[in-house]
């Protein structure tokens, strides 16, 4: 996919760097032209030969060319290069003499070669910037996207009960009038069960907000596990009176870091999820289990269980193909996400599988640091 | 009862008010609705109500000045209308002397179990009576006997403290730190582990299922609750 982007600096940016890099690419030049010159009159020095000092000065332009910006440092380098080696390495010494046998050549090797490098190293420059920048347009491209995705499902998610709510609500205020009294308590029945979703949905959506936006963190305080399970469950059994949950959790006691109100909430969607997608009359079963660093929450359902294909992007929620999934059923898209993101800032897992007579969902939260046990186990750590 | 009960609601979004006085009329209450905090403080001095009903979300005065404004001068019982997500909010409110709280949403039976409840702490606190007795369990207060279906139970001196505090204000939730105050003495840690451990052991000898406990029941980030019947 081609992202359109476009290079921008602001001009005052520019200016500054520019700068820096000017103060930056004359010392460098200086410090080794300095250095090669030093270099040189060493060796010519200790074996009075002069055949490979140019070698010396065509290494210093080559890395002068290299770590500078533009061609200008390599080519002022090359020449202050020509002059020096005209100078002082050849005959006659320390005086300056153009008309050299084969002189001009070496000046147009030395030119040329730090042209090309310079050439060279600015492409390569701009090429790595270039690619830097696309990957984070392609990053902040793909957010966007995400959020565009969300916003889509959030607000089909809500139009669907409110339009229920709305037609339903306008017929009872027309025709309320010449229905029987089974209609219109079917039709306030209506209102009540899209609003409770409404309701639902929005909480769902209001839980998010606890979490922290940049580090993707809870406030977590250590509280009791049964605590948290009851009363997720009585908000769960006042919200879908009929629906059945059979609860198993460990005897013993158990207190885990975390933020109360939003696992509670990640136990409610996924036992309403069972209740509603099961399928199935029989009853839920939500069971806790402990290993040495979690606690695993598995809410089963005995019901007609996942379509395999879905099993991989059940959590990702709205990014599933928009057509086949929410409409045929009030979407839990948003549920199963939200149930993610919240596990996720808890550190913990979330997935889902299918066992032989339904589905199964399991997310676990860590001990932390901190717990009951740790205090009586320390000194194995 | 020849005289009819008055609450004063006051709540800033109309449709919830004419919901709640709905309800409250064919329960045989007067109603008066105020849409702000100085309108309801005014009325509650004016009409000296019963009971008084209030959001803490509201254009001109926070919530829990109302309270704090109220208590100088009346122990009406205050029902705070609240949001599901603030606990800090119905802490402080119940800390500044507000009776209960109730979750929006709502239905109507939840609303008058909670005024009933707040009016029957508020008419008999000097005439306690000696038992809490709750499907199967019984707790005489004179005897300090606490039985469950027949059957004694053992509790120490601090659980038995924690359940009978929680039973002489049955229905009505106890804040952490009320309770760690009442049991632990004013100078108490300000953790309330220690609590929450003492109710675990509570819930193990009282409820058949500690995930589902029938009597105690635990508001999360707030407090406890006892069943009333």
């Amino acid at each position: 996919m081609m992202i359109p982007f476009k290079k921008h600096f602001s001009p005052s940016r520019r200016k500054v760097v520019k700068w820096e890099v000017l103060l930056h690419d004359t010392l460098f030049t200086a410090s080794l032209l300095t250095t090669a010159t030093l270099l040189s009159a060493a060796y010519f020095l200790l074996s009075r030969n002069t055949t490979n000092i140019a070698i010396i000065y065509i290494l210093a332009i080559v890395v002068i060319a290299q770590n500078t910006a533009g061609y200008i440092p390599g080519i002022v380098a090359s020449l202050f290069s020509v002059t020096f080696i005209n100078l002082i390495f050849t005959y006659p010494f320390m005086e300056l003499n153009f008309i050299l046998d084969g002189y001009p050549l070496t000046f147009l090797g030395m030119m040329i070669i730090s042209s090309l490098t310079s050439t060279l190293t600015t492409h390569l420059k701009e090429e790595t910037q270039i690619s830097t920048e696309r990957e984070h347009m392609l990053m902040e491209a793909e957010k966007e996207k995400m959020r565009a995705n969300l916003l889509r499902a959030i607000s089909h998610d809500l139009r669907t009960p409110l339009t229920g709510i709305i037609g339903s609500a306008a017929f009872y205020l027309e025709q309320g009038g010449q229905m029987d009294e089974a209609r219109k308590s079917q039709l306030v029945k209506n209102i009540a069960e899209d609003a409770q979703w409404l309701l639902h949905m929005v909480e769902n959506l209001l839980s998010v907000t606890r979490i922290n936006n940049q580090t993707a963190s809870v406030q977590t305080t250590t509280e009791p596990l049964e605590e948290v399970v009851s009363s997720a469950l009585q908000q769960f059994h006042k919200r879908m009176p009929s629906a059945k949950v059979q609860v198993q959790i460990p005897e013993e006691f158990i207190m885990l870091p975390m933020d109360a109100t939003l696992i509670g909430q990640v136990l409610i969607n996924l036992l309403e999820n069972a209740a509603r997608h099961s399928g199935s009359s029989k009853p839920s079963c939500l069971s806790v289990t402990t290993d040495n660093a979690y606690v695993w929450f598995h809410i089963r359902d005995y019901g007609s269980g996942i379509n395999p294909d879905m099993l991989d992007t059940l959590f990702d929620g709205y990014a599933c193909e928009p057509n086949s999934s929410s409409d045929s059923h009030k979407g839990m898209g948003i549920g199963l996400s939200i149930c993610k993101t919240i596990v996720n800032a808890h550190h913990g897992q979330i997935f889902a599988r299918n066992h032989e007579d339904g589905a199964e969902f399991i997310f676990s939260l860590p001990f932390g640091e901190h717990t009951y046990e740790s205090e009586i186990n320390s000194s194995d750590h | 009862m020849n005289q009819r009960l008055t609450a004063v609601i006051i709540e800033d979004e109309k449709n919830i008010s004419s919901f709640i006085e709905s309800i409250l009329a064919s329960e045989g209450y007067r109603t008066f609705a105020a849409f702000t905090g100085t309108e309801g403080l005014s009325l509650i001095t004016s009409r000296c109500p019963d009971i008084i009903l209030l959001d803490l979300g509201l254009p001109d005065m926070d919530g829990i000045k109302i309270i704090e404004k109220v208590r100088q001068f009346t122990h009406t019982p205050i029902i705070v209308i609240s949001a599901r997500t603030r606990e800090e909010e119905k802490v402080s409110a119940l800390d500044q002397g507000a009776d209960d709280y109730i979750t929006k949403p709502f239905g109507a039976s939840e609303l008058m179990a909670r005024i009933r409840t707040a009016l029957r702490h508020s008419h008999r606190d000097s005439t306690l009576s000696p038992v809490y007795s709750c499907g199967g369990l019984v707790i005489d207060f004179e005897k300090r006997l606490v039985t469950l279906d027949g059957q004694v139970i053992h509790l120490t001196q601090i659980e038995y403290k924690l359940v009978s505090l929680l039973a002489r204000q049955a229905g009505k939730v106890l804040t952490y730190d009320y309770l760690m105050q009442q049991i632990w003495g004013p100078y108490s840690d300000s953790n309330n582990q220690i609590l929450r451990v003492n109710m675990a052991h509570i819930r193990r000898k009282m409820e058949k299922n500690p995930a589902e406990p029938e009597y105690i029941f635990t508001e999360i980030g707030v407090g406890y609750r006892m069943r009333e019947e």
